[in-house]
């Protein structure tokens, strides 16, 4: 293409004045970048950060131990044993006293009906 | 514009303050002329660059991305509107002025008619002619922003050139092919 004519149609154009945009634009497009900043600090602080590190493959060997911690501990710790001997519940109705076998106890027991029979 | 990603409120303006006369601009030409709409997409496009700065590739320059998705807005807009039509058929009512016809046109009116003319040819080569001989492009820039084989760019240029000569004689001597 001729450079004259490149020239002459590129001076035109670039003399040509239209105005300036609307101002409220630049302020609403101000306000819309400090609200998502301000939304994107928000996230920063929240817990989201913790489980997308907790759920991801990162640090796979430390997160390994910890489960494996929990599970030992969960295994072992006597609130998590179960006793035949107790009733964890007890209902005034339906439950009956479970004795355990105790041979002092036992003995006590055969004295008092020996004490019956004299009546 | 790595600034703005991390949040630099700042870097946001200074990139705004240099690209709104530009942008404006095209979108005002792209458009129809119309000061509200170019005010509509202007705010649209910053704010797709404030919503998803990831989506600028650093690898482009700043100004052939940003223009590319200005572009695609236009494309879209023009897909809503069915524009290309209304064009056509206005040019089809239009009675045909004798444009230029008078030496003593001032430089505005000039610029005015040569729009009238681009307008009728529609926006492929008008986003071409702009990106080219308003922004001041090269003919590589404006086939990477309309995403277009170079060859392509250069017969829109050429045609948009030869309707503008043949419509205006002022032109007619000066434009040369």
């Amino acid at each position: 293409m001729d450079k004259n004519s490149d020239q002459l149609l590129s001076n035109a154009l670039r003399n040509n004045r239209i105005g300036e945009p609307d101002k409220a634009v630049e302020e609403r497009l101000m306000y819309a970048f400090l609200l998502k900043n301000s939304k994107d600090r928000v996230r920063q602080n929240s817990f989201s950060s913790f489980a997308g590190w907790l759920f991801s493959g990162q640090s796979f060997a430390l997160k390994t131990v910890m489960v494996s911690m929990v599970f030992f501990f969960s295994i072992f710790n006597s609130q998590f044993t179960f006793d035949s001997g107790k009733i964890s519940a007890g209902d005034s109705i339906s439950s009956q006293r479970v004795l355990v076998a105790d041979s002092a106890h036992y003995i006590q027991l055969v004295d008092s009906i020996k004490k019956d029979t004299l009546y | 514009m790595q600034q703005v990603v991390s949040g630099d409120q700042a870097a946001f303006s200074e990139l705004y303050l240099r690209y709104k006369g530009r942008m404006y601009y095209y979108f005002y030409r792209m458009l129809g002329n119309s000061a509200d709409t170019a005010n509509d997409f202007l705010q649209e496009l910053f704010m797709k660059l404030i919503e998803k700065p990831e989506s600028y590739n650093p690898a482009y320059s700043f100004s052939t991305w940003l223009y590319s998705v200005a572009n695609n807005m236009c494309k879209n807009e023009y897909r809503k509107r069915g524009i290309r039509q209304e064009y056509q058929e206005a040019e089809a009512l239009e009675p045909q002025i004798d444009y230029l016809s008078d030496t003593t046109i001032e430089h505005g009116q000039v610029v005015e008619k040569i729009f009238a003319t681009l307008d009728s040819l529609g926006e492929e080569h008008r986003s071409a002619f702009l990106l080219r001989y308003r922004e001041g492009f090269s003919i590589k820039e404006v086939a990477e922003i309309l995403e277009l084989p170079e060859g392509t760019v250069k017969s829109r240029l050429f045609y948009a050139k030869k309707q503008l000569a043949e419509k205006l004689e002022y032109l007619k001597d000066q434009i040369e092919f």
